[in-house]
């Protein structure tokens, strides 16, 4: 526990590191191209617009009959998110290996190359948000006070992200094919987590998959705030929290066990 | 007053019986590590880099590090820049470490030289404040004056570790690492390079240097240390242990 103290207390000490980290990544992207912030946005609309084709016009998938919401609405609000967990996910794993000369040679706390990834990602999905804001607007879909639950629902998001991402940075480094398997794991955690499909969909006696995995306790409760206007499935959130709390700490506690060998592994 | 002066004599850098091995694993890839663990063969490799080093280096000294390839030289400095930790024994290290880094590492190459210089001065620990002081004399000290708005992935090899060395001179550092970065340089900023580690020298600025160059070592340092496959083999005056170096290698 008093690693997690110290660890946060030098954090702060080199916060000023933190937040270059984060310009350069931010910077370096709108600069590498003429259109630069403009992928971010493209990504999610094209994937958006081929996915609703698929999955709304061929195979017909019912999003909720009550409320007449589009099909392109309650997947972007599902699919945003997720973008936000898998490309969160896979570059943070790439962050110690791609900033291998910095670790051979300086020391600062390492957690800030991930923690400065995943902030970074943040920026693109704010980006990328807009694009729902302006859709949402369009369609006319009505939002109340619920929709502050929102706030709560991202922050044990990037828990869950930060855990998970710890422990994937600080494996990738000793295995560099870790990161292969990471995108394998990623494609399958789709198909488990309702982001182009409603849960209710899903026959009764599946639905334990969705319990335990943070990632559907999440998408979920995002929709029944902004799509649903009620509050989210408190049981279900608060499992959710639990369990990325404990993966953070696990997280954590590998990557400050493997920490110290880091420059030996390159 | 013994306690005080006792405090003052104690050395900036201390190795005491360290040893420093690598656990390499024999298997780059998790597709070969999970095969090999199933074969029951072998899946880390063990090697010694450092064995039982000891030597003190004292505030203000310059200390050269001579040694054939891969004898442990940089892994000493990996050591005194806290980036590996020691398999046995004690590193302790009293003060500010300034790595000179190798060319251009930590610099993004899409971004101008002037936002590589903040984001370097954050990597060696500097506020932003800092940088702002320092910035118009890291500028003057490169040379960059009409390139500093310019990417520097348009910038020379000469201009990238111009920028690199202007940086890590401003940090003000307790001990200065230089690792064979000499080597590479028109030799007019070399000697530029050379007289600002002078200055740091008179300043009391604690120097490790690491050389092939053995001219530039009797020259620079004040104390010497030879490492022979991963072992201390010498330790004292530059001009001796230099002698010392060669003369080992030429029986070889």
């Amino acid at each position: 526990m008093s690693d997690i103290f110290t660890e946060i207390k030098s954090i702060i000490k080199w916060h000023e590191l933190l937040w270059q980290m984060v310009g350069r990544e931010v910077k370096a992207r709108y600069k590498q191209s003429i259109l630069g912030y403009f992928w971010v946005i493209l990504n999610p609309l094209a994937q958006m617009l081929v996915m609703s084709f698929a999955f709304s016009i061929i195979l017909r998938i019912p999003t909720n009959a009550a409320s007449n919401i589009p099909y392109s609405i309650f997947l972007f609000v599902g699919l945003l998110p997720w973008n936000l967990f898998s490309n969160s996910l896979s570059s943070a794993s790439a962050s110690l290996v791609s900033s291998s000369s910095l670790i051979t040679k300086i020391y600062f706390p390492r957690t800030i190359l991930v923690l400065s990834t995943i902030i970074a990602k943040i920026v693109d999905f704010l980006f990328a948000l807009s694009i729902l804001a302006i859709y949402m607007i369009a369609y006319h879909i009505p939002i109340n006070l619920n929709i502050l639950w929102v706030i709560p629902i991202f922050l044990i998001q990037q828990i869950f992200t930060l855990g998970l991402s710890l422990f994937f940075a600080a494996s990738n480094l000793i295995y560099r094919d870790i990161q292969y398997l990471l995108s394998l794991i990623l494609t399958l955690w789709l198909y488990i987590t309702p982001v182009i499909y409603p849960a209710d969909l899903v026959p009764e006696r599946f639905r334990i998959i969705f319990q335990l995995n943070p990632m559907a306790v999440i998408i979920n409760a995002y929709r029944q705030t902004i799509l649903g206007g009620g509050p989210p499935n408190y049981s279900s959130l608060y499992i959710g929290l639990l369990v990325s709390l404990v993966t953070l700490f696990l997280g954590f506690l590998y990557f400050k066990s493997r920490e110290k060998i880091f420059a030996d592994n390159i | 007053m013994p306690t005080i002066s006792k405090t003052m004599e104690k050395p900036i850098i201390e190795f005491q019986n360290v040893t420093k091995e690598f656990s390499m694993n024999s298997q780059k890839t998790f597709k070969e590590f999970l095969p090999a663990l199933f074969r029951g063969e072998k899946t880390v490799n063990r090697f010694t880099a450092l064995k039982d080093i000891n030597f003190k280096v004292k505030r203000g000294e310059t200390l050269g590090i001579i040694g054939p390839n891969g004898s442990g030289k940089s892994t000493i400095l990996k050591l005194v820049a806290k980036v590996m930790s020691p398999t046995n024994g004690k590193v302790t290290v009293r003060g500010k470490v300034s790595p000179l880094i190798e060319l251009g590492a930590g610099f993004h190459s899409e971004l101008s030289g002037r936002e590589n210089i903040y984001l370097n001065g954050a990597i060696l620990g500097l506020k932003r404040k800092e940088i702002d002081k320092n910035f118009k004399s890291i500028v003057d000290f490169a040379e960059l004056w009409d390139f500093v708005d310019q990417p520097v992935k348009h910038y020379s090899t000469g201009m990238y570790m111009r920028l690199g060395f202007a940086i890590a001179v401003h940090v003000n550092p307790e001990i200065l690492i230089i690792d064979e970065i000499l080597a590479v340089g028109d030799t007019k900023f070399q000697e530029k390079c050379f007289k600002r580690m002078e200055e740091f020298k008179k300043q009391g600025v604690t120097i490790l240097f690491v050389s092939h160059d053995i001219k530039q070592i009797t020259k620079f340092c004040t104390k010497v240390i030879y490492i022979r496959e991963s072992n201390l083999a010498a330790i004292g005056n530059p001009k001796k242990i230099s002698q010392f170096y060669l003369n080992d290698q030429e029986n070889k």
